[in-house]
């Protein structure tokens, strides 16, 4: 029989699993455009003011999907998870969201890290472009969090809509919805991993190439945002996946 | 419908199987299409007279490696539903 133990260690593991997974490349992002952007400062000293802001701006971009697993992380430990009439469902629902946000945080952080990087890189070669690069920085991360905002919606949707498990259904049937909660967490938290990080690379490098080609400006955003659209098709399809396994069982 | 437990055992690693499968299976293709992408924006600023021609090639490479990630999807779909 459940009690409010198993709901409660069901939350907290999965707390502890949302924010300690989604710290990882959240500081390795930030530490890439630290990095960049003090490199950029020994290049080109002038530009320090613009080098400065930049990073500062970059860095809170990079740490979006991390302040997400955070948010996920405290309403699991503060949310209502002591009512035991949630049974197997909300124990399983409380650790798939914490996978599916800390996992979905991974691949966005270390994506908009690269971009945040390449942009300082960028404006240290040339300062007088700085403001174009750094709008276009700031595009290619939203454009990469996209897929942690996915991660986000399935997360709340796992703890805020799964029912009560209901009363004199069969083990069989307990397992197979939990299991698959799980399988949903599972899917968008890997799924965007891929997503993110190659989203990264496509505003990096567009990044860069603003910085030595000015004047193809256009050329590079519609390239950007051409492959970062079709890089971003695996997360739809993780996402529909994981709608499936939350609503079709 | 009322399911025994075997069966619910099966079914139960049938759905975490599809989960994983299009988790790993969007992996790959993010980070590939992700890459090609990228290659192909520094291609455009260093020659953007061959513009169309580097996109196409991009549109191409990418279709071709986003196939594992229809393959996955359609796994996970007939472990989702099939089994």
């Amino acid at each position: 029989m459940i009690t409010v133990e198993h709901i409660q260690i069901a939350a907290f593991l999965g707390a502890g699993l949302c924010v300690g997974i989604g710290a990882v490349t959240t500081g390795i992002g930030s530490g890439i455009i630290a990095g960049e952007g003090a490199y950029g400062i020994v290049k080109q000293p002038k530009a320090n003011d613009q080098l400065f802001r930049t990073m500062l701006i970059g860095q809170a971009a990079a740490q979006t999907a991390g302040i997400f697993a955070l948010v996920i992380s405290m309403l699991l430990i503060y949310g209502r998870s002591d009512a035991p009439e949630g049974g197997w469902y909300k124990a399983a629902a409380y650790l798939a969201a914490g996978l599916a946000m800390g996992l979905g945080s991974i691949g966005p952080s270390l994506g908009a890290g690269y971009a945040g990087g390449q942009a300082c890189k960028s404006i240290a070669r040339m300062p007088k472009h700085g403001n174009a690069i750094m709008g276009n920085m700031l595009i290619g991360q939203a454009l990469s969090q996209t897929s942690a905002i996915f991660a986000l919606v399935v997360a709340f949707l796992l703890m805020y809509s799964i029912p009560n498990q209901p009363e004199g259904i069969t083990v069989g049937r307990i397992l197979v919805k939990s299991v698959g909660l799980i399988g949903a967490g599972l899917s968008i938290g890997l799924g965007t991993l891929g997503p993110g990080t190659g989203i990264g690379f496509v505003a990096g490098k567009a990044n860069d190439s603003m910085g030595r080609f000015p004047n193809q400006k256009s050329n590079i955003m519609r390239t950007m945002f051409l492959g970062a659209a079709v890089s971003e098709s695996t997360a739809i399809y993780s996402l529909v996946i994981s709608f499936l396994l939350i609503f079709a069982l | 419908m009322e399911l025994t437990l075997a069966h619910g055992i099966v079914k139960a690693a049938a759905l975490l199987g599809a989960g994983l499968c299009m988790g790993m299976g969007a992996l790959g293709p993010g980070v590939g299409e992700g890459f090609v992408a990228g290659k192909a924006c520094e291609g455009i600023a260093r020659s953007p007279e061959n513009a169309s021609l580097i996109t196409r090639t991009m549109l191409v490479g990418q279709a071709v490696s986003e196939s594992t990630g229809i393959y996955s999807l359609v796994i996970a779909l007939l472990l989702i539903f099939s089994s």
